[in-house]
């Protein structure tokens, strides 16, 4: 009888709470700054360093550069991410030294299709909303080290 | 009732080649099994515990008739969440078996979808889509609850539309 009034006492408690259930699906949810989605690349910052490609542990990053005619270095051709298997180690943005590659908010990305997974340049420079802001700190160890 | 098949186009024929009586009938029941849909709740690694979140109070998963069902014999669609080994893949496919039509399969993360860390591995299945037809694939390692939303409101969009259209959702 005594656990029935304690029950009781904590249903009416919350009661008067509010409520904490997101309204998801008709209002937009938005996620932390250091979520995890799916990454936004920018062609004009690569330089063709192969680095996140090289790191990736399900080695779901291809890509190609071509030569430049006048100048030294490469520019980028082709970039796909085969985000089936990408484990969103974040480990491509960390590694690439101009910024190029960074991560998203964005996590609306079911599909009814294997093959619309496979995500191309075109599409990862247009996925280019709620991309993670960097603290300061973080940038300017990334851009040059020691200067 | 004199009926007149010259005036129509290809598409009024194949519209009216289904059975143009019970299509209201398809669509009500499309209707009532999208929200209605009562998953089988395989949760086999870490993605289930973002289905056990999703289920709780913050994404209440109840506000869509999703509600979690112990028994493949209850169930509508299965959420394979987690890593599929080869051993786990026979029972996967049984429970599959087990469970009434009309059913549907979502593919939580990448391990369901394609094998996602373990994809070199020599023990784990690349996507259940080798065992059993999948309906929508959700990405992420793993996806967190707001996805796993979004990849059930899909499914209830394709069975909907399934239904209203008669043809197969492939793409978009």
């Amino acid at each position: 009888m005594l656990g029935l009034v304690k029950g009781l006492g904590v249903t009416l408690k919350n009661m008067t709470k509010p409520k904490v259930t997101y309204r998801y699906p008709d209002e937009p949810l938005l996620m932390p700054n250091r979520f995890r989605g799916i990454q936004h690349f920018d062609p004009e910052k690569c330089i063709v360093c192969n680095q996140c490609a090289r790191i990736c542990p399900t080695d779901c990053i291809t890509l190609s550069g071509k030569k430049q005619p006048e100048k030294k270095g490469k520019v980028i051709d082709t970039y796909t991410i085969n985000f089936e298997t990408c484990i969103l180690c974040d480990l491509c943005t960390e590694v690439c030294p101009t910024g190029a590659i960074t991560m998203t908010n964005n996590y609306e990305l079911a599909v009814y299709s294997r093959d619309e997974l496979f995500k191309d340049l075109e599409w990862l420079n247009q996925n280019n909303t709620h991309i993670r802001e960097e603290q300061s700190g973080n940038v300017a160890k990334r851009h040059g080290g020691k200067q | 009732m004199e009926l007149n098949f010259e005036n129509i186009t290809p598409f009024e024929e194949q519209e009216f080649k289904r059975n143009v009586i019970t299509t209201n009938l398809d669509q009500l029941k499309g209707w009532v099994r999208s929200n209605s849909m009562w998953p089988l709740s395989f949760g086999l690694a870490c993605c289930a515990i973002e289905m056990m979140a999703t289920g709780g109070s913050h994404y209440d998963f109840d506000r869509f008739g999703v509600i979690f069902r112990a028994s493949p014999r209850q169930a509508d669609v299965m959420i394979v969440a987690g890593t599929v080994t080869k051993k786990m893949s026979p029972l996967l496919r049984r429970l599959y078996d087990q469970m009434p039509d009309p059913k549907w399969v979502v593919a939580m993360g990448s391990c369901a979808t394609a094998g996602g860390p373990y994809v070199k591995s020599y023990s784990v299945v690349k996507g259940v889509d080798q065992i059993v037809p999948v309906d929508v694939y959700i990405p992420g390692c793993p996806p967190n609850p707001a996805a796993l939303i979004y990849g059930i409101n899909k499914l209830q969009e394709k069975i909907r539309y399934e239904a209203k259209h008669g043809k197969k959702v492939i793409n978009r």
